[in-house]
């Protein structure tokens, strides 16, 4: 089982962008400790930037971010080849329908608001989409 | 056009709640890590403080909600999206989430449908809410009533061409000085601060305003010392 461990346990690269210095540690530590390989960004532009440069297996994205929007950034990635692929969670506080609908109609895999999300619930999320991602 | 003051006071009001939603997602964050033992074991009476600050978080984060709310319903942004729903299953639903704080307050809760009921037209999460105030309120005030057993009655109806839910208590009732306030927003009178401490005073202020968005009705009836029946009709869908 040893022998193949190392192409089969590759950690998986999550990219999060959030602007909030609290929540991205937050967020960080707990993938850390679940075993993720994790990236941070807290602008939307160097966000966008290690989204090409790193390519991710999965993004975590927040939508108010300074100088980019989470929507710029997720309708970008979606329009590049490169990236449009990569499985996008969008996590952040905007709650209303109207944004929920942007959000997934822009190609996010799920729309989540931080303030009715278990923060314990995130690394179940990104294993069951990066498992659909494999499919 | 020159803003009233309640407008600004209600663009003040979305700008400082939607500014409390980050640091309270993060206090709420840290807590359920700590709960969860991420960081190590911890023992019961530590867990028993840390999901009281983290049930206390949930509070601040439900009334920073409310406010949000209450600011959009004053600035006429109340947005609803409606689809078909079904109603008895959002009841259904609220009734189970509330039922282990009706169990905590000796409460029981029932539930009956007296005809059929239509899909109807309607932004099912925000009946919901208004469903789950309708419902919390009646355990909330049937506490300390004295003897005997709070009861909560709830009914669900099809009358004409208007669905009526009703939510009645065997609680403490509202007194006539009340009657007239009690849609108000921040209004809450005296024996509501006793029972209910947590409370906003926004709840019902936000139902009706729900309602009568939806091109609903909203009423009560109630009698001291007796309890109280809180309505809301809906149109039934074409």
């Amino acid at each position: 089982m040893f022998f193949f461990a190392s192409k089969e346990m590759k950690k998986k690269k999550i990219l999060i962008i959030e602007d909030d210095t609290f929540l991205l540690k937050l967020y960080s530590d707990k993938l850390k400790r679940e075993g993720f390989d994790v990236l941070k960004s807290l602008t939307g532009e160097e966000g966008l930037n290690k989204v090409l440069s790193e390519k991710p297996d999965l993004v975590i994205l927040d939508i108010i971010l300074s100088r980019r929007s989470g929507f710029e950034i997720l309708s970008e990635m979606k329009l590049n080849p490169k990236m449009k692929k990569i499985p996008v969670i969008i996590l952040t506080n905007l709650g209303q329908k109207s944004d929920i609908k942007r959000g997934l109609d822009l190609g996010a895999v799920a729309y989540l608001v931080k303030t009715d999300f278990s923060v314990n619930q995130l690394p179940k999320l990104i294993k069951e989409h990066l498992a659909k991602k494999k499919k | 056009m020159k803003k009233s003051k309640s407008h600004k006071l209600g663009e003040v009001i979305s700008i400082v709640s939607h500014q409390f939603k980050t640091p309270l997602s993060a206090i709420k964050g840290y807590l359920e890590v700590l709960i969860a033992g991420d960081l190590g074991k911890i023992n019961k009476d530590q867990k028993d403080y840390l999901q009281d600050t983290l049930e206390n978080t949930n509070r601040m984060i439900s009334l920073v909600k409310d406010l949000l709310d209450v600011s959009r319903v004053e600035q006429g942004r109340l947005e609803l999206k409606k689809t078909s729903s079904d109603l008895e299953k959002i009841i259904k639903r609220v009734i189970k989430e509330i039922s282990p704080f009706a169990r905590a307050n000796n409460c029981s809760i029932s539930f009956k449908v007296l005809n059929e009921i239509p899909r109807l037209n309607i932004d099912s999460l925000k009946i919901e809410q208004v469903v789950c105030n309708f419902i919390s309120n009646a355990v909330s005030y049937s506490k300390g009533k004295g003897k005997g057993k709070a009861m909560v009655r709830v009914e669900l109806q099809k009358k004409g061409k208007d669905v009526i839910f009703c939510c009645q208590d065997n609680g403490i009732g509202i007194a006539d000085e009340d009657r007239g306030k009690i849609f108000n927003k921040f209004y809450r009178s005296e024996k509501a601060m006793v029972l209910a401490p947590g409370g906003s005073g926004f709840g019902l202020f936000i139902s009706k305003a729900i309602i009568e968005k939806s091109q609903g009705k909203i009423w009560f009836k109630s009698k001291k010392g007796k309890g109280s029946t809180f309505c809301f009709s809906l149109r039934a869908k074409k």
